[in-house]
């Protein structure tokens, strides 16, 4: 499996890719940052659909805390783009190709989606740097103080906020691959997800507040922003753990007995 | 090294109602250049599939290299392929979709730029993949069947969509594998290619085996009919049509005539060709069997039914 872990990094740590990757970190956080502290209240919902307050930025882990709400929000991206890497690797025939190089098929998928994990792991360790960094830009305008930022609990929730990102990016990782995997076409995987984790959760959700406690999407965005008031944390990971356990089942079951023919 | 490099018994894949191959039975000796045959749906990919681990056989057993067929990984290692069409990553350069492939399998990096040169594709290893016409493609696809310098090629059409310069690189390409001691496994429509480079057939059709055995034993011996040139151009038509009047069948073909056999022996044709050309007063300066192409033959034995 290291082998294709290695492989896949092989593609993902090309100058080009990570260029591209970095600006895009970049531009999310900086959409973030601006949006997090513009739309800040003096009061606010701990919830998925509220933003946050004044008061939790200036708290421990406030440099944190666009970084936690706009990776709830960039899920889905994560998660059409694990469809899309995944169900390319099918219609392009690249996973035959490293079949033929090494038979085993369990092996191939789950080092192909654990290489495709480690770089997203690196991609959102550069995002909470920069959303920390234009965090500390924009506090002062937002009359946001900034020196409760720099203690150790405010070290330890940045390593919280990051493991229940990425956490939750791995959720939503191993769902895309499934679907990918699935249906072994991009076209048809990206229609899928982008009916059920787009407008399908999100209509329901308006008119059946249960959804946010069993609806896949808003399991996974309350996981990461380290539970919400509709769902906390340990549910949200206990539920999540549950879904991408299915999801992560049915992937290996239809891998290693379908045949392969793309 | 066992003699035989692919072996296999009863092979059957079946999907629902249809039956892709049908108790296939192929023995492939170990350092032949084999020619796998079959119209289109015949079952030579599947075949070629189940062989590489792609595809479960629904019956059948057998050895590759030795080594059971419900086992690839024993095997694999050892066999380079190139099935239904190169795959690789668009945006990636040729030599570093070698690298991806190659860190896949555990096989070395080192001999990436050796195998661009071997594929004639030294220079153009560093543009992307994408950019590379549909030859360059298939030859990258060859260099990444050969990444582990295996014992066994088998490559799925590799010829095709090239043009007759690409088709005739490939067919020289393949002989250069074949002499370094490789055994190759080749489909192709193109019977004319497989003919000049193959020297052992395995013909198929609806999934069943059609013949097996070296090409020299399917092609020899069979005489399609017999060339006949008059010295002089104006005897042409005379000859043709005394030939005619004496019972032949005959065909104008260029400068020649093409007598066929039509059951009787070529002794027995030539004989009475030359005959009646002598009886005429005219000078042949052709009177030569004519041999069967692959073509010609692989098509009679699937209209005729041969098993």
């Amino acid at each position: 499996m290291t082998r294709i872990i290695h492989a896949q990094l092989i593609r993902m740590l090309r100058r080009r890719t990570i260029v591209a990757v970095a600006v895009a970190a970049l531009l999310l956080s900086v959409v973030s940052t601006l949006t997090v502290f513009s739309s800040a209240g003096e009061t606010g919902a701990g919830s998925r659909q509220g933003g946050t307050t004044l008061e939790a930025l200036a708290a421990h882990g406030g440099g944190t805390e666009a970084f936690v709400i706009g990776a709830s929000f960039v899920g889905f991206l994560v998660f059409v783009t694990f469809s899309a890497l995944m169900a390319g690797e099918f219609s392009g025939g690249t996973f035959r190709a490293l079949l033929l190089r090494n038979p085993h098929r369990l092996r191939v998928i789950v080092g192909e989606l654990i290489g495709l994990l480690v770089a997203a792991a690196g991609v959102v360790a550069l995002a909470e740097v920069f959303t920390f960094a234009l965090s500390l830009l924009v506090a002062p305008g937002a009359d946001v103080t900034t020196s409760n930022w720099f203690s150790l609990d405010s070290a330890g929730a940045a390593v919280g906020d990051y493991a229940t990102v990425f956490a939750g990016v791995a959720g939503w990782a191993i769902f895309g691959t499934t679907l990918a995997v699935i249906f072994r076409s991009i076209p048809i995987a990206l229609a899928v997800g982008f009916a059920w984790a787009g407008p399908f959760e999100n209509i329901v959700v308006d008119s059946w507040d249960a959804g946010f406690r069993y609806f896949p999407g808003q399991v996974l965005g309350s996981l990461i922003r380290g539970g919400t008031i509709e769902l906390g944390i340990g549910r949200a990971f206990f539920t999540a753990a549950l879904y991408t356990g299915v999801a992560a089942a049915v992937t290996l079951v239809l891998v290693s007995r379908r045949d392969v023919t793309a | 090294m066992t003699s035989t490099a692919l072996s296999v018994t009863g092979l059957t894949k079946r999907y629902g109602e249809r039956t892709a191959v049908d108790h296939l039975d192929i023995e492939l000796p170990t350092g032949v250049v084999a020619g796998f045959v079959g119209p289109n749906g015949a079952g030579k990919t599947t075949t070629m599939a189940m062989l590489l681990g792609l595809v479960r056989p629904t019956a059948g057993s057998g050895t590759v290299l030795g080594s059971p067929i419900d086992n690839p990984a024993a095997y694999l290692p050892r066999v380079g392929a190139l099935i239904e069409s190169p795959a690789f990553y668009p945006a990636l350069s040729g030599e570093e979709n070698l690298r991806v492939f190659a860190t896949a399998g555990g096989q070395s990096t080192a001999r990436i730029p050796a195998l661009l040169d071997t594929v004639g594709l030294t220079g153009r290893g560093h543009d992307r993949y994408r950019s590379y016409s549909l030859g360059m493609k298939q030859r990258l696809g060859i260099a990444a069947a050969l990444l582990g310098d295996p014992a066994l090629l088998i490559l799925d059409e590799p010829a095709n969509g090239l043009d007759p310069q690409g088709v005739r690189e490939m067919r020289s390409l393949i002989s250069r594998l074949a002499e370094s001691g490789r055994t190759v496994l080749v489909s192709s429509h193109d019977l004319s290619e497989l003919e000049q480079v193959c020297d052992w057939l395995v013909l198929i059709d609806t999934g069943r085996s059609l013949y097996q055995g070296p090409t020299r034993e399917l092609l020899d011996g069979v005489i399609a009919g017999l060339a006949v040139v008059p010295r002089r151009d104006d005897d042409h038509p005379v000859l043709r049509d005394l030939l005619v009047a004496g019972g032949h069948e005959v065909e104008v073909q260029d400068r020649r005539l093409v007598v066929g056999l039509d059951g009787s022996s070529a002794a027995d044709v030539a004989a009475s060709v030359n005959q009646a050309a002598f009886d005429a007063g005219m000078v042949l300066v052709e009177l030569s069997p004519l041999r069967t192409t692959l073509e010609d033959r692989y098509l009679s034995m699937v209209h005729g039914g041969a098993r």
